[in-house]
């Protein structure tokens, strides 16, 4: 028992190094989508301290009404410019409709209406589009499709997908020009001022509509770009909901306002979710993908509470 | 004008202190009562217990179960749904060991196994602190969720891997099993929910649910005033998940007659933590509020098409209903955070004011 | 040390010279540093029973912190800190306040959900005993118990003049009263040392006139010890047996009021002084 728990798993990965590599891929790519997710509510979160729940079922929604609107006959390109107005109006409607009665409430208050709108979204999502999971639309929107394989001399090959690599090009670039928005730009700034105290903001002349308008557009630009990656690997479909909120560990080790959190936060859970699953799985029954990631969280969180990148908290009174 | 407590003069702690120290509410309650325990036994149909009061019931439980921690104890649960599942397979394998006991007492010894795995994940609670507490009861819930699925011995290797509720006698009646009579199950379910929801009150005015408040309020001058904060939180996380579980055993035992493990999901929990948060945080009146707002507007929803003569397909309905009930939410949210409780706090205070604005 | 049941046959303890008075509480050396910044460096002084003890200093001084590292919220890296004439070891804040430590907050730390009476009746918590299954019951003992402790809280309501607003949530009422309140909270629970944290801050003349009635009550007629910061200079001369001064961490002077205000390093310290 003990030899299957400590050294069997590792005796594995020697032994078959080829299995153990695309294994960390996978991990890799489960990694990269999870951060992707979390750089959503990482966008909303230091914009607005809101904790928006509703950034898992706004990928499957961006997915959604890009292949909906496909099926309806309209080009690949045109369809996926339509969906970005679709998610501009989103965020507008949020925020004049939802964010707006609700500045200064507490944090609980917006999260609930946060899960609110995912509700609503999932019933919108599922009565204009209809229930059933849907193929992206890969090809059309000229994303590389099939596979290469890498061998590794005798010791077997790997399989990379191309898809995985342009999502993981993708996340890198998004990344890189959300870290020069916040960091460099005006508006940046004031995103940044307005996450650390909304009425401070509003004193000194920053329209919080405009702000949250804008970061909730960038969130669902986000969470299209998210969808689009998601869904070319598997489907469409609300079943995605679930894995959204993977996102939570994923935060808790980056910390709530890091960009580069949610990246390093996303590739250890997707690491170590897989490598858990394919080593250790087998010894409880497997499936434990389901929770382990939370587990995961939770080992962390115990020995640094503040997250992997947030600051020491020190209480005061 | 019509609630007025002018001329009740208290003199005695006691009195002051009693639960309802105001005579327009004890005549409030007593008619909530009898129309409980008189009016809709002799009037209501199965449908309406079935299907409206005994899940309302067995909800509002739950509700005062998640408002104890999260309300009370301001620690945030997104893991009820896992530990009133814990509560319906702890009884059900309770009732396989035992099948010649009582089994209401059997489904409310189960809440006791559910308060102990509840202070498991309560444990965290004394190093993590709000949204991050929020993922040790999410690894709680999947945790839980697995376990109901991966453990046969849980649900007695069915082959469908499901529970289903044996048939049991008790007092010499059906109580459980497709034979028990809806008006039968509605008895147990409602006097346990309103034994418990008593009871809960009688704690929560108390040392034990001040010192739950003082947490929630400010964790580190209650501290500083001698209350040992993993005690009292894991007080809190037992008690809660003790009311859960005893909600989720119902539920299987008196509603559903059988449960599978997707019976438990996270979405029980948000919609749990829904009725909590709408009903009113730290309200145990609000909990019965939120639940029947949640539990039973969906309900009506469904029929409002067909009594209309407008054919839908049940799916459209069930699209349009989450639409509705998540736009209310945040209609509800925006009109009063507070909950239902609040609403109906103002509507007292207008009451005694009235004909006057205030 | 009941405040309540008054005590009355043991002389005020206001009334007794310093030099009779027991040591109640030392503090001998104590650093303390969060990361690189030094909060506290090597500051020791003593409170002793009965007195009113002052610590001022400027902003940023370490006097929040000191307070914080008396009951047991923050842990010194350096120093002992004897109680009662015991040394004691890391201490949690829930066991300072057991052994009789009770304090007051800068910004108001009440129960904001709660109504003045529970925030009092909160500050009884550590005496009632009765376990949850009488709780649960109510009826009998858990309810007996709970009026006992009520007669003690109303008694300090009285005490306090704030009968008004006994049932009012405390989240609703002005500051000068939150105050009062908080100051209800730590003396139900009957506390050997009271710890005060800017009591007057943020008040009128009036009310600052009212509070300081209060605190001088509260020493000579339940003998209480009381350690205080406050920026009132006038209110701090006044009402203190002793005063230490704190700058930038360090203790710079110690003594009566009269000894303390002639002190070069406290003028300096406050005015400024040219390097």
């Amino acid at each position: 028992m003990l030899y299957d728990i400590f050294i069997d798993p590792f005796v594995q990965m020697y032994d078959m190094p080829d299995f153990f590599l695309q294994v960390l891929w996978e991990g890799f790519v489960a990694g990269i989508l999870y951060a992707l997710i979390a750089l959503g509510f990482v966008l909303i979160f230091k914009a607005s301290g809101v904790f928006n729940f509703a950034q898992g079922i706004m990928v499957v929604f961006a997915g959604l009404t890009l292949v909906g609107l496909n099926e309806n006959g309209i080009p690949a390109y045109l369809a996926l410019a339509l969906t970005i107005v679709a998610m501009g109006v989103l965020a507008y409607g949020v925020e004049r409709v939802v964010m707006r009665p609700l500045v200064n409430q507490p944090d609980i208050i917006l999260l609930m209406a946060t899960i609110g709108l995912t509700y609503f979204l999932i019933g919108f999502g599922e009565f204009v589009f209809g229930g059933e999971p849907k193929q992206m639309i890969t090809e059309q929107l000229g994303l590389p499709t099939g596979s290469t394989a890498i061998e590794m001399g005798e010791r077997g090959l790997i399989i990379l997908q191309h898809i995985d690599i342009a999502a993981a090009v993708i996340a890198v670039i998004m990344v890189t020009a959300l870290g020069i928005f916040f960091n460099k730009t005006r508006i940046g700034r004031a995103l940044r001022a307005v996450a650390d105290d909304h009425q401070a903001a509003l004193s000194v002349g920053i329209s919080l509509n405009q702000i949250w308008a804008i970061v909730w557009f960038a969130a669902g630009l986000v969470a299209l770009a998210t969808g689009i990656m998601w869904g070319a690997r598997s489907d469409v479909s609300f079943a995605l909901e679930i894995v959204a909120f993977k996102a939570l560990p994923v935060l808790i080790l980056g910390g709530f306002t890091s960009i580069p959190g949610a990246i390093v936060g996303g590739l250890i859970i997707g690491f170590g979710e897989k490598i858990g699953e394919l080593y250790w799985g087998g010894l409880v029954g497997g499936g434990i993908e389901s929770w382990l990631a939370y587990i995961i969280a939770l080992i962390f969180l115990l020995f640094r509470p503040q997250g992997l990148f947030g600051e020491r908290i020190i209480e005061r009174i | 004008m019509f609630y007025r407590e002018a001329g009740q003069f208290k003199t005695s702690y006691k009195a002051d202190q009693a639960l309802m120290p105001i005579l327009q509410d004890r005549v409030g309650l007593t008619v909530i009562l009898l129309i409980a325990f008189v009016a809709i036994p002799a009037f209501a149909n199965d449908f309406f217990l079935t299907s409206i009061m005994i899940p309302f019931l067995v909800f509002s439980l739950a509700a005062i179960g998640l408002n104890v921690l999260t309300g009370f104890c301001g620690q945030l649960s997104l893991g009820t749904g896992a530990f009133m599942g814990v509560g319906a397979y702890a009884a059900y394998k309770l009732t396989t060991i035992f099948p010649d006991a009582n089994v209401i007492v059997m489904v409310l010894l189960s809440g006791i196994f559910s308060a102990a795995i509840g202070a498991v994940f309560g444990l965290p609670s004394l190093r993590i602190k709000g949204l991050y507490l929020a993922v040790t009861t999410l690894a709680a819930q999947f945790f839980l969720e697995w376990c109901f699925i991966r453990i046969p011995w849980l649900y007695n290797y069915n082959a469908s891997g499901a529970i289903e509720v044996p048939h049991r006698e008790a007092f010499g009646v059906v109580v459980s099993g497709a034979e028990a009579t809806p008006i039968v199950r509605y008895f147990i379910v409602l006097c346990i929910t309103v034994a418990i929801a008593y009871l809960m009150a009688n704690v929560l005015r108390g040392r034990i649910g001040r010192s739950w408040m003082m947490i929630r309020d400010m964790d580190i001058a209650a501290e500083l005033m001698g209350i040992r904060p993993l005690q009292t939180k894991l007080m809190a996380f037992a008690v809660s998940s003790y009311i859960c579980g005893v909600a989720g055993a119902m539920m299987v035992f008196f509603w559903l007659n059988a449960a599978e493990p997707s019976s438990y999901s996270i979405s029980l929990s948000f919609q749990i933590l829904f009725m909590v948060i709408l009903g009113g945080l730290g309200s145990l009146g609000g909990a019965f509020m939120g639940a029947a707002f949640i539990w039973i507007l969906p309900v009506f929803l469904k029929f409002i098409p067909g009594t209309l003569g407008i054919d839908v397909a049940a799916e459209t309905v069930e699209h349009v209903t989450f639409m509705i009930v998540g736009a209310l939410i945040i209609f509800f949210l925006i009109v009063e955070p507070h909950g239902f409780a609040r609403l109906w706090q103002i509507g007292k205070q207008k009451l005694r004011v009235w004909p006057f604005p205030y | 040390m009941n405040a309540f049941v008054t005590d009355k046959t043991l002389a005020p303890a206001g009334e007794l010279e310093p030099a009779e008075r027991e040591e109640l509480l030392r503090v001998d050396n104590v650093s303390l540093s969060f990361g690189g910044v030094k909060a506290i460096t090597d500051i020791s002084f003593d409170i002793l029973k009965g007195e009113i003890r002052a610590i001022i200093g400027p902003n940023g001084a370490g006097k929040t912190s000191m307070l914080n590292v008396i009951n047991g919220f923050y842990h010194p890296q350096e120093g002992t800190i004897t109680w009662r004439g015991k040394v004691r070891r890391k201490m949690k804040p829930y066991e300072a306040a057991s052994q009789g430590i009770a304090r007051t907050f800068q910004n108001v730390a009440l129960f904001k959900g709660m109504t003045t009476l529970d925030n009092i009746m909160s500050g009884r918590s550590l005496k009632m005993h009765r376990n949850f299954f009488w709780q649960v019951l109510w009826r009998g003992p858990a309810e007996n118990e709970e009026i006992e402790h009520r007669r003690k809280v109303e008694d300090i309501i009285d005490f306090l003049e704030i009968q008004a607003i006994r049932k009012t949530p405390v989240g609703r009422l002005p500051y000068g009263l939150q105050k009062r309140v908080e100051l209800g909270r730590a003396l139900a629970m009957e506390p050997e040392l009271l710890l005060l944290d800017e009591p007057m801050a943020g008040m009128n003349l009036e009310e600052k006139e009212d509070m300081s009635r209060f605190i001088v009550d509260v020493n000579q007629e339940f003998g209480t010890t009381i350690a205080l910061i406050e920026h009132d200079m006038g209110v701090v001369m006044d009402l203190s047996d002793r005063v230490v001064v704190l700058d930038y961490g360090k203790k710079i002077a110690d003594g009566p009021p009269e000894e303390v205000q002639a002190s070069q390093a406290v003028i300096d310290a406050y005015l400024g002084v040219s390097h």
